[in-house]
């Protein structure tokens, strides 16, 4: 990790590392550094802020009378197909990322120049029937 | 200046040896944190101050010249105020809510190039990498929700990821469009592959206008903002998932929400509008540094999140969730098509 | 001991731990988010093998989508504790046995002899190596049917999920928006002409 090359233009930039898995050091620590600032001023806020409970105070907002049941209730089942299907199209999404990016290359050569769109073609076909059900069945409908 | 940053790393790295890369690392990271915060405290009094001219009102203007320490006093006040955790409400998960809403927000910023070569990571797949961050921030959301152990709050948890769920979809459709016109997921290359002769016109908002609008549109209602804000919306669900938020915890939320905006502003302007690139690559526009270019683009597309904000009325449930699914998705979808199409032929300039 | 070990060793502790949590913990919205956890550091560890592409990935489909829908679940779903614990010790013999053969299996598969020759080192790749490219190269030339045939398994699963869980509510008052907007000025106005000024009704003052 400690070696490296420098470059002319580098600036800020991480310095021209050697390995693809250098790229990603600073990445880790911006997470860790991220964690670190959302967890800063909770420990200030409660290091420096008043802390005054009483039962009236930390009652959960209820338009003023006390609340009639527990607030984690059933809730409509819309709400999981949403979910479900987004699962199933951020699939779809993983699979067309990796296309995208080779798209120019797999075109290029002069024997796979349809086959690379076609193949996609084929595949987003085949999502659209999926996605044409759900219309139809009015799954996609908010009622 | 370059002269300077070689000296200081040569410096450093015989200095501290091994030790000097995290460091160093810190360093960079605070240089992109603190301007970061300064723009979110300054988007804040930006957003008031804008809202309040389109409303004939003036604003804030009384804390400091022309209002100008107005957001530095909102931070301080915030800070003294109680942080109430509600009986029946999930302790732990309570307080790790707003961490979690906040370290997506900040840690998706490794990857973002302010100017040419300009980035803290400059990692391969970086889009990637950024998309997955913004999905991470559904969890602050409903784990508030959930941890609240509140009506009001759950219910606007609920909206809100089933909201943000269904724009991702779209957002990512999009971003595949911009992909196979750039053939790369690292930012800067994607703001190479527009750079050119044609200045302006080579910018991928041209070839993918459409996707622009999507992108645009689908960041409003991911960052939850106005017309899209029926998470919070205050007038029936009396501000939805931090309903039971104050003091630093409540802030932590705000700052999440803003530094989100930026971050959608930042990629909208590396994506379709050419990133540091400036609109003519002629004297007088390219004696300004790329950076200028790169704020005054992020400043804009901020401008308009502003603006939405003061000219729309709220959405309908139902209105955003059919938007979402059945408009953004066959268009974006339709648009894969045509680029893929499009670049088969000569008439792809980009 | 590199750099790279000690935080491979931090991230398997991690996903350890976590998983050992994910079945430990009493209340389900813990365990569902101890497993947010250990799909992250596995993601992680993923990176260290410098697949880049499959590391976000996981990030961005496993604990981006279906962790929330776990989370839906988990969170909307009145789950009774108790009786969810109920089984447990009946059924405790099978989990073991079951345990017991995925144990074997990963020991045999690890410890036969080809895998120790050909997996024993990762290759280094430069900075400017694509993992994306070279795994998009391969899918989309060579494993087309693979791919196309993930197509059609995801078609099931649209088809499949809606199958199960669409339920149309009887009391919804939802309006449909093609409706509202094809409505024309004559299915709502009605112009009546009235004889006016010959006969005007009672009390009309005079």
């Amino acid at each position: 990790m400690c070696s490296r090359n420098k470059g002319p233009a580098d600036g800020l930039a991480s310095p021209s590392a050697q390995t693809m898995l250098e790229n990603y050091f600073p990445v880790f620590v911006f997470i860790l550094v991220g964690l670190a600032f959302g967890c800063a001023p909770i420990f200030l806020g409660w290091l420096i802020a008043p802390n005054r409970p009483d039962s009236e105070k930390l009652s959960p907002f209820e338009c003023g009378f006390e609340a009639f049941e527990d607030a984690r209730m059933k809730f409509d089942v819309r709400f999981y197909l949403i979910a479900i299907i987004f699962i199933l199209f951020d699939l779809e999404i993983a699979f067309l990322f990796p296309w995208a990016v080779i798209f120019k290359d797999i075109v290029s050569s002069e024997a796979m120049r349809l086959f690379g769109f076609i193949e996609m073609m084929i595949f987003i076909g085949i999502l659209v029937l999926g996605y044409v059900y759900a219309w139809a069945r009015g799954a996609l409908d908010w009622e | 200046m370059m002269e300077l940053l070689q000296a200081i790393e040569q410096m450093g790295q015989s200095l501290l040896g091994v030790a000097w890369v995290p460091v160093w690392t810190l360093v960079k990271i605070v240089a992109i944190v603190a301007p970061l915060m300064i723009g979110i405290a300054y988007l804040t009094l930006a957003e008031r101050k804008v809202i309040g001219y389109m409303q004939v009102r003036i604003g804030p203007n009384r804390v400091g010249y022309y209002g100008l320490l107005q957001p530095l006093a909102d931070g301080i006040k915030l800070m003294f105020k109680e942080i109430i955790i509600p009986t029946g409400s999930n302790r732990f998960l309570f307080v790790v809510a707003p961490v979690l809403a906040l370290m997506p927000a900040l840690a998706a910023w490794a990857v973002v190039p302010f100017a040419d070569g300009m980035v803290l990571a400059n990692v391969n797949a970086g889009l990637l990498y950024i998309l997955a961050m913004t999905s991470l921030g559904v969890y602050g959301i409903i784990i508030a929700g959930w941890a609240s152990n509140s009506k009001y709050a759950f219910l606007g948890a609920m909206r809100s990821a089933a909201q943000i769920v269904s724009y991702e979809i779209a957002m990512g459709f999009a971003l595949v469009c911009v992909l196979m016109a750039a053939q790369s997921m690292n930012l800067g290359d994607i703001v190479h592959g527009q750079q050119g002769k044609a200045g302006l016109f080579g910018w991928y908002f041209i070839p993918l206008f459409p996707m622009f609008l999507v992108y645009l549109i689908a960041g409003v209602a991911e960052t939850n903002r106005a017309p899209f804000d029926m998470a919070e919306g205050e007038s029936e669900i009396v501000a939805g998932f931090h309903v039971e938020y104050s003091g630093m915890a409540f802030a932590l939320f705000f700052l999440a929400e803003y530094a989100n905006m930026i971050l959608i502003a930042a990629l909208t302007s590396i994506m379709f509008l050419g990133g540091w690139l400036p609109p003519f690559d002629v004297a007088p526009f390219n004696w300004l540094p790329g950076l200028f270019w790169m704020l005054a683009k992020m400043s804009f597309v901020l401008f308009l999140f502003l603006w939405f904000r003061a000219t729309f009325p709220r959405y309908r449930y139902d209105q955003l969730m059919r938007l979402g699914w059945k408009v953004f998705i066959p268009l974006t979808l339709i648009w894969v098509v045509v680029v893929g199409a499009w670049m088969q032929t000569r008439f792809w300039l980009w | 001991m590199s750099f790279d070990t000690l935080v491979f060793y931090l991230l398997a502790a991690l996903t350890v731990f976590a998983a050992l949590r994910v079945i430990t913990a009493r209340n389900p919205v813990h365990a569902a988010l101890f497993l947010v956890l250990a799909f992250f550091s596995t993601a992680g560890i993923w990176m260290l093998l410098e697949a880049e592409f499959l590391a976000i990935t996981l990030v961005l489909v496993y604990v981006g989508a279906v962790m929330v829908l776990f989370l839906f679940v988990v969170m909307m779903l009145d789950i009774n504790l108790v009786q969810l614990r109920e089984g447990f010790w009946r059924w405790f013999p099978f989990g073991v046995v079951l345990a017991a053969i995925m144990v074997f299996e990963m020991v045999w598969v690890l410890g036969s002899r080809q895998t120790v020759e050909t997996g024993a080192q990762v290759a280094k790749h430069a900075a400017d190596y694509s993992n994306t490219k070279e795994l998009g190269r391969l899918i989309y030339t060579e494993y087309v049917y693979p791919f196309e045939l993930a197509a059609v398994v995801l078609l099931v699963a649209i088809v499949a999920a809606i199958a199960l869980s669409l339920r149309h509510r009887r009391d919804s008052k939802s309006q449909d928006v093609a409706k509202q907007v094809a409505v024309r000025r004559e299915d709502r106005v009605r112009i009546v002409s009235v004889p006016s000024g010959k006969k005007a009704g009672p009390g009309i003052e005079d």
